[in-house]
C-alpha cells in the first residue's frame, strides 16, 4: 500500500455506523473512516462540486455502502461510482439489510465488489465486520485513475 | 324501458288478441245467424210462391171440372165424366195442401175457410148436373145451369182467390224485402268485422314492431353493459392486483425497515453485555482492593463478587437475556413475513405432478424425525394433478411436519395421506392420530402468528397461514376436522387441472 486507503462509509443509521466502525477498529484497521448519513452528502463528497470526481484523482478509496438511504437508493450511488472514470476502480462493499436475491444480483451487475447482508444476530454481525476489517487490512486498493 | 311500461305493453298485446278473437267470434256468429235468417226468408218467399201455385192449381182443376161437366152435358160422352172425376180427385189433395200451407196465416185461413164451402158447393153442383145428365134428365140439368146459381158462386170463388193471391203477393213483397235486408245485413256485418280485424291487426303489427325495437335497444344496452362489466372486472382485477402488490411491497419495506433498528438493538445489547463484563470485573477488583494481591490475581481470571453485586450482575444478565430473546423472536417474525411476501411474489407455474411421488419425497426427508417420534407415514395412491410443484411441496411438507410435531406423547404416531377425485377436483387428506385441535381453534390456526394448544413446540404460527394462502392461490380450499386428543384431518381440495395465470398474482 503506497498510500493509506480512506474508507468512505455511507450509512444512514448512526447506530449501524457506530457498530461498524467499532468492529472495524477492533479488527485492527486504523485507516481513516469518513462517515456520511445520507446519500446527497456522500455524492457531493465523492464527485466534488463539479460532479466529475476529479478531487479524488490518485487517491485510494474503499466505499462501504448501505442501499436503504433516506434521500436516494444506494444502487444509484453504486452506478454513478462505477461509471465515473476516477472512482470506478475503488472497491465497493455493499452492506445492507436487504437480502433480496434480485437486489444482490443487480448490485453485482453494476460492479459491486462484495455484498454483505447485515445479520441481526450481533455475534455474526460483529464477526462479519471484523472479517471485513481483516479483509481491508490485506486488500490492495489501486489509486483512482489518473 | 321501465318494467311498468313493459307490463302495460304485454297487457295491451293480450287485450288486442282478445278483442280480435271477440270480433271474429261475433262476425262468425252474426254471419251464421244472418245466413240462417236469409235462408229462412228465402223459404218463406218460396212458401208464398207455392201457395199461389196451389191456389192456381186448385182454380185450374175447378175450371177443368166445369169444362168437363159442360162437355158431358152437351155430348154425354163418358170421356168428359172421366175428365171430371180426374179433376175432382186432383182438387181435393190440392186443397188439402193449400190448407196446410196457409195454416200459419190467419188471414189466408179465413179466406180459405170462406173458399172451401164455395168450392164444395160448386163441385156438388157439377156432380148433381152430371148425375142428372147421366139419368137422361137433360132438361133438369140445363135448367140448373141456366139458373146461373153456379156463375155467382164461380165469381165469388174467383174473388176470394184473388184476395188470397193479393195477400200472398203482399207477403211475397214483404218477405223478399226481408230476405234482401238479411243478406245486406250479413254482407255489411262481414265488411265491418273485416275492417275491425284489419285495424286490430294493424295495431298489433305496430305494437310488435315497437316491442321488437325495444328488444333490440335492450339487447344493445345489455351488450354495452356486458362490455362495461368486463371492463369493470378488468379494472377491478387490476386494482386488486395493484393493491396486492402494494401490500407485498409494504410488508417487504416494513420488515426491512424494522430489521434495521433491530440490528442496532441487538448490536448495542451485545455491546452492553461486554460492558457489563467489564463493569463487574472492575467492581470485583475494587471491592477486593484491600485483600491480598493473590486474591486480586484470581479475580482477574474469574471475578468473585460480593453477594449484593452478584445479585446485581444476575439481574443485569437476566434483563439482557430477555432483550436478546425478544429480539431473536422479532427477527424470526420479520424473516417469516419477508419469506411470505417473497412467496407471494413468486409466479406459480402449472406442471403435471405425480402427487404420490412428490409426497414420498417429502416423507423421505422427514424420515429421521418420524423415526424419532416412532411414527409411521402411510401414503395411499393419490391422483395426479396439474399444479405448482414447489407450492404443493410446501403445502404437504408443512402438513406432514405439523402432524409429526404435534403427536400424542407416548403413542406411536400414525400419519396417512389419502386422496380421491370429485368433479374436477382432487381431494387430499392428511390424517394423524396426534393431540388434535379444539374445535374453537379451527379458524385460529389458519391465522398468521396464531397457534393453538400447548405451546411446547418451536414455531411462529406461520405454517398453516402460508399453506392456506398457497392453496387459495392454486384455486383450492382447505379445512380441518379434529377433536382434542383424537387426531386431526386436514382436507385440501385442489383443481385437477389448474390453468394458472388467472389471479396468479393475487395471493
Amino acid at each position: 500500500m503506497n498510500q493509506p486507503v480512506t474508507i468512505i462509509m455511507i450509512e444512514d443509521d448512526e447506530g449501524h455506523a457506530r457498530l461498524i466502525e467499532r468492529n472495524i477498529r477492533r479488527s485492527g484497521v486504523n485507516n481513516d473512516i469518513v462517515p456520511f448519513t445520507n446519500g446527497t452528502a456522500a455524492v457531493n463528497y465523492l464527485f466534488g462540486k463539479d460532479g466529475t470526481g476529479f478531487d479524488h484523482k490518485g487517491r485510494a478509496l474503499l466505499i462501504l455502502l448501505d442501499l436503504n438511504l433516506p434521500d436516494m437508493t444506494g444502487i444509484d450511488i453504486l452506478r454513478r461510482v462505477k461509471e465515473n472514470r476516477y472512482l470506478k476502480t475503488a472497491p465497493v462493499v455493499v452492506l445492507t439489510t436487504t437480502d433480496d436475491s434480485h437486489e444482490i444480483k443487480r448490485c453485482y451487475d453494476l460492479g459491486c465488489n462484495v455484498y454483505i447482508t447485515k445479520p441481526v444476530n450481533y455475534d455474526s454481525f460483529a464477526n462479519a465486520i471484523r472479517q471485513l476489517g481483516l479483509f481491508f487490512s490485506v486488500i490492495q486498493v489501486p489509486p483512482a485513475a489518473t | 324501458v321501465t318494467p311498468d311500461a313493459k307490463r302495460r305493453r304485454a297487457i295491451g298485446q293480450i287485450l288486442l288478441l282478445v278483442a280480435g278473437l271477440v270480433v271474429l267470434t261475433i262476425i262468425s256468429a252474426g254471419s251464421v245467424h244472418l245466413v240462417n235468417r236469409a235462408r229462412q226468408d228465402a223459404r218463406w218467399v218460396l212458401h208464398t210462391v207455392e201457395v199461389e201455385n196451389q191456389l192456381s192449381f186448385a182454380q185450374l182443376q175447378l175450371h177443368r171440372a166445369e169444362s168437363a161437366q159442360r162437355g158431358y152435358l152437351s155430348t154425354l160422352l163418358p170421356n168428359f165424366q172421366t175428365d171430371f172425376e180426374d179433376a175432382a180427385s186432383q182438387l181435393t189433395p190440392s186443397l188439402q195442401r193449400l190448407s196446410q200451407l196457409v195454416s200459419d196465416n190467419p188471414v189466408q185461413r179465413r179466406l180459405l175457410d170462406e173458399l172451401l164451402p164455395l168450392l164444395n158447393q160448386r163441385m156438388d153442383e157439377f156432380r148433381h148436373i152430371i148425375e142428372l145428365a147421366r139419368m137422361r134428365r137433360i132438361d133438369d140439368a140445363t135448367r140448373v145451369v141456366r139458373e146461373g146459381i153456379g156463375r155467382d158462386a164461380m165469381k165469388q170463388i174467383d174473388d176470394v182467390a184473388g184476395r188470397m193471391r193479393a195477400e200472398e203477393d203482399r207477403l211475397f213483397v214483404e218477405r223478399t224485402t226481408n230476405a234482401d235486408r238479411s243478406q245486406s245485413l250479413a254482407a255489411s256485418m262481414t265488411w265491418v268485422g273485416s275492417g275491425f280485424v284489419v285495424v286490430l291487426a294493424g295495431i298489433s303489427i305496430l305494437l310488435i314492431r315497437r316491442s321488437a325495437r325495444a328488444r333490440d335497444d335492450a339487447e344493445a344496452l345489455l351488450r354495452d353493459a356486458n362490455l362495461n362489466l368486463e371492463a369493470t372486472i378488468d379494472e377491478r382485477t387490476a386494482d386488486l392486483r395493484e393493491a396486492n402488490d402494494e401490500i407485498q411491497r409494504f410488508a417487504y419495506i416494513v420488515s426491512h425497515d424494522l430489521r434495521s433498528p433491530l440490528v442496532n438493538i441487538m448490536g448495542f445489547t451485545s455491546e452492553l453485555e461486554q460492558l457489563r463484563d467489564d463493569i463487574f470485573k472492575r467492581i470485583a477488583t475494587l471491592g477486593r482492593a484491600s485483600p491480598s494481591p493473590a486474591a486480586a490475581g484470581a479475580a482477574m481470571a474469574e471475578p468473585v463478587l460480593e453477594e449484593e453485586d452478584k445479585q446485581l450482575a444476575q439481574d443485569f444478565s437476566e434483563a439482557l437475556e430477555f432483550i436478546k430473546s425478544s429480539i431473536a423472536k422479532m427477527d424470526r417474525l420479520i424473516s417469516a413475513i419477508l419469506n411470505l411476501t417473497r412467496e407471494g411474489r413468486r409466479e406459480f407455474e402449472p406442471v403435471r405432478i405425480d402427487t404420490r411421488e412428490l409426497i414420498q419425497g417429502i416423507v423421505t426427508t422427514v424420515a429421521h424425525q418420524a423415526a424419532e417420534a416412532k411414527a409411521q407415514i402411510r401414503v395411499e395412491p393419490l391422483p395426479h394433478i396439474v399444479s405448482d410443484r414447489l407450492a404443493l411441496e410446501q403445502i404437504f411438507s408443512n402438513l406432514i411436519d405439523n402432524a409429526l410435531k404435534y403427536l400424542k406423547p407416548g403413542v406411536p404416531g400414525d400419519i396417512s395421506v389419502r386422496g380421491r377425485t370429485k368433479l374436477g377436483f382432487a381431494i387430499f387428506e392428511v390424517a394423524d392420530n396426534g393431540r388434535g385441535i379444539d374445535p374453537k381453534d379451527h379458524q385460529r390456526i389458519f391465522e398468521l402468528f396464531r397457534r393453538a394448544g400447548a405451546q411446547d413446540r418451536p414455531g411462529q404460527g406461520i405454517g398453516l397461514a402460508h399453506v392456506r394462502a398457497m392453496v387459495r392461490r392454486l384455486g383450492g380450499t382447505m379445512s380441518v376436522s379434529s377433536e382434542l386428543h383424537c387426531g386431526s384431518t386436514f382436507t385440501i381440495t385442489l383443481p385437477i387441472n389448474w390453468a394458472g395465470s388467472t389471479g396468479n398474482r393475487i395471493a
